[in-house]
């Protein structure tokens, strides 16, 4: 195959240009320009916001704006997300013709490197699909994809290291308890490099291996390259937009029940109230069982001790309303919990609002 | 109405294919434009889509808006240059009417034409449309079936 691939090497730009980068050789694509990928991290933090998400209903600006977190909101899909020079943004910036039509193909083809990159930094890395990479049941790293102009984007990142905590904070949550819940299910369920090794992997090997597996996937060669003026003056004007209250602020519809930790992990949470008072749920799901859930409020329940032993009952179980219901019947008999004004009904009802909210009409 | 390779390809429609844009034309003159079956079922579940608003002006080509499903952000491409007369509201507030009725009410916006029928001379309606997208899917290697 005669088609070179561009690489830009971009270590340690400001967290603006580490966004506006792939913006700007997307939008600044034309019929000649090689197909380019970017290879890029940010000297400081920030946080992300997906394309459609409502800034003010996602992220805690005051937390942000405690800890100097500058925000911007990328042209990308999908969630808000805390980045730091922990991470090696792997941005690849095509022409539709050199990628497969299907999204599923074309995720597989822009994974497939980044497992062979951790496989050979002796990480048990797979291609969780649609667009997953997992480590034993773990996230590492999220990926996405986009048009801009006539070039097809796709985007992840090499994970070195993620701060899991400050994750956590920078969401905007309904309560505490979510946020601990977010965390403690971060830990659980995304991993690092540097937490599958045991130390950060040497930088400039792993540039140069993840070049040596995109080279093999594809057949091309990969050269490292330059960016041109009309690429950087298109950053400079995206500089400026992402930068703009207006297209900041800008109002997004997106809104997604919970927290999405990876392809076969949320965290939901809702509230119901019962007769005898109000029943608040934190639960999280994987793969449509309940993975762990927090029952809260202002009902009695007793003994006391039953509260946490109704917790425990309903670990894995499937996240249906029958299923539910007698899992709670039986703990009712068996821990011969009273609950004045609340019904095992109740709590499935409260559970089930969280696994699927009651619509709108 | 013609099925190609799991898609639908209604003949009464003027496609752009390889953009994955339909129009329509209306009888007061006015444009209905989308996105075809192949376009949604690529894309996969639609949970955002943002129109640009009535009274701006696209041109062909260019984007009429934008669309986001789980796993991809990207614009919608106008077949036609003119005027936006109408968003699709009932599609902005349930943005999954584009999977489930793409040619429906899954429409995206209404656009008063500068020169129909000089830009749609080189769009395909009919058998020639039908008998295009199937070239370009199998060239592409697409199918949903």
């Amino acid at each position: 195959m005669s088609k070179k691939i561009r690489l830009l090497y971009m270590e340690g730009v400001s967290p603006l240009r580490s966004q506006t980068v792939y913006h700007a050789v997307g939008y600044a694509m034309k019929e000649g320009t090689p197909n380019t990928i970017i290879m890029v991290s940010p000297n400081g933090p920030y946080v992300s916001i997906g394309y459609h998400q409502d800034i003010q209903k996602e992220v805690d600006l005051d937390y942000c704006e405690r800890h100097n977190l500058p925000v911007y909101r990328r042209e990308v899909g999908g969630g808000a997300v805390f980045l730091d020079n922990g991470q090696l943004f792997t941005q690849w910036i095509f022409h539709k013709e050199d990628l497969p039509a299907t999204l599923e193909e074309r995720f597989k083809l822009y994974i497939d490197p980044l497992v062979a990159t951790y496989q050979e930094l002796g990480i048990p890395a797979n291609h969780r699909p649609i667009n997953d990479v997992h480590v034993n049941g773990k996230k590492i790293g999220g990926t996405g994809a986009a048009q801009m102009g006539i070039a097809e984007i796709l985007v992840g990142s090499l994970m070195y290291t993620f701060d899991k905590k400050t994750m956590s904070q920078v969401l905007k949550v309904p309560s505490e308890k979510m946020r601990d819940k977010i965390f403690e299910s971060l830990e659980a369920y995304m991993t690092t490099m540097s937490e599958q090794l045991g130390s950060t992997p040497d930088r400039a090997m792993v540039k140069d291996l993840y070049m040596k597996k995109v080279s093999e996937a594809l057949g091309m060669e990969v050269y490292e390259g330059e960016w041109t003026a009309e690429e950087e003056a298109m950053a400079k004007e995206i500089d400026a937009r992402f930068t703009s209250d207006e297209w900041l602020y800008q109002k997004g519809q997106l809104h997604q029940q919970g927290v999405k930790i990876h392809q076969d992990v949320h965290i939901v949470e809702a509230a119901f109230k019962a007769q005898g008072g109000l029943i608040r749920i934190i639960a999280r799901l994987r793969e449509g069982r309940i993975d762990d859930v927090t029952i809260s409020g202002d009902f009695t329940l007793l003994p006391v001790f039953a509260l946490g032993a109704l917790e425990q009952s309903l670990r894995g179980v499937a996240a249906t309303p029958e299923n539910l219901k007698s899992k709670i019947e039986e703990a009712y008999y068996r821990l011969n919990i009273q609950s004045p004004g609340v019904t095992p009904t109740d709590f499935t009802t409260a559970i089930m609002n969280a696994v699927t909210p009651p619509q709108a009409a | 109405m013609a099925t190609v390779r799991g898609c639908n390809i209604p003949e009464d429609r003027y496609y752009w294919v390889e953009k994955h844009a339909w129009a329509l034309p209306m009888d007061d003159g006015a444009v209905k434009i989308g996105i075809t079956d192949v376009a949604q079922n690529l894309a996969k579940g639609i949970v955002n889509a943002t129109p640009k608003d009535a009274g701006r002006t696209v041109q062909k080509g260019k984007s009429a808006g934008t669309l986001e499903s789980g796993k991809w952000v990207g614009p919608v491409t106008s077949p036609v240059t003119g005027e936006i007369v109408e968003v699709n509201e009932a599609m902005k507030a349930k943005p999954s009417l584009i999977n489930t009725d793409p040619y429906g009410e899954g429409w995206f916006v209404k656009v008063k034409p500068t020169d129909w029928a000089g830009e749609s001379a080189s769009l395909l309606t009919g058998e020639a449309a039908v008998a295009a997208y199937q070239k370009f899917m199998e060239e592409q290697n697409i199918s949903f079936e």
